[in-house]
């Protein structure tokens, strides 16, 4: 659940700590909502990035729900490449399935 | 596909049941239902709780050094599947659950016993305590007005139908 204006950790070391949605990008079914795997536009100097965490609880495809302590992203580049070199956390293993999978790689774990 | 254990009750949660919960530190906690998940997020300890498997086993209610319990383990070591292996283990899997269900038995018995001896010690302290300072009961007195049987009025019922017409109702449509 994330939509304008809400704000998100950055696990990556790309150098930013917090960043602010102010878009949601290509999603026009789930009412402005993101999710794991939706990129969305970060605010000060607009960049790009993926969501990775959400506190919100995710339905897997075997019908568990999961749900993470924050929300959190990684910031990318015009080429949705990542910005940063590392990330410092666990990112939901979602991310793999929605065509995320060098950033799950990248992640010390994808649960 | 894993039937994993609840955190807070410990029951095991069956592929496609539950939620999870996982903390920045990437340890996961398994939910059966979402009365287990409300208990974890008011941060309640399931040591605490007394309807959990941890309390009653924290508390001493049931069996927790057994060699039984030790079959059911979490095992980290891949196994070929072998049709007979299969078969040795629910066989034994049965065998291990009747074994366990009698020696849990017997724990249970053991238990009780003691306890009796102690519900008893109360119960007669209890009596003793009451004999002491009991009064004595006094029988009513019986009134006259209990005698008496009160008649009831019958009032009919009006049935109060709209198919039956009458009464200013009518079955067709008002139309002005």
């Amino acid at each position: 659940m994330i939509g304008l204006k809400s704000t998100l950790n950055v696990i990556d070391n790309s150098g930013a700590l917090i960043v602010e949605c102010v878009n949601i990008l290509k999603n026009k079914v789930n009412n402005g909502w993101g999710s794991v795997g939706d990129e969305i536009v970060r605010k000060g100097d607009v960049r790009r990035a993926v969501i990775v965490r959400t506190k919100k609880p995710v339905r897997r495809p075997d019908g568990r729900f999961i749900r993470f302590d924050d929300n959190a992203a990684v910031l990318l580049n015009n080429k949705r490449e990542m910005l940063g070199t590392r990330i410092g956390g666990v990112v939901s293993a979602d991310l793999k399935l929605k065509g995320w999978g060098k950033i799950a790689s990248v992640a010390p774990k994808a649960i | 596909m894993r039937v994993e254990k609840c955190y807070f009750c410990s029951t095991s949660v069956y592929p496609g049941h539950g939620s999870a919960f996982v903390r920045n530190d990437s340890k996961v906690f398994r939910f059966c239902t979402s009365k287990c998940h409300k208990n974890f997020k008011m941060k309640r300890n399931p040591r605490k709780v007394r309807w959990t498997k941890a309390f009653r086993k924290a508390a001493g209610k049931e069996m927790t050094i057994d060699s039984t319990i030790d079959f059911e383990k979490r095992r980290n070591v891949p196994v070929r599947y072998d049709r007979d292996l299969v078969q040795t283990t629910i066989q034994a899997m049965k065998r291990v659950g009747e074994i366990k269900r009698k020696r849990e038995h017997a724990f249970w018995k053991n238990r009780m016993a003691a306890s009796r001896e102690k519900q008893r010690a109360h119960r007669k302290k209890a009596l003793e305590a009451a004999k002491e300072s009991s009064t004595k009961l006094v029988t009513p007195l019986e009134s006259p007005e209990s005698s008496k049987v009160r008649e009831k009025i019958k009032v009919p019922a009006k049935s109060r139908s709209a198919l039956i017409q009458g009464e200013g109702r009518s079955m067709t449509m008002d139309i002005d």
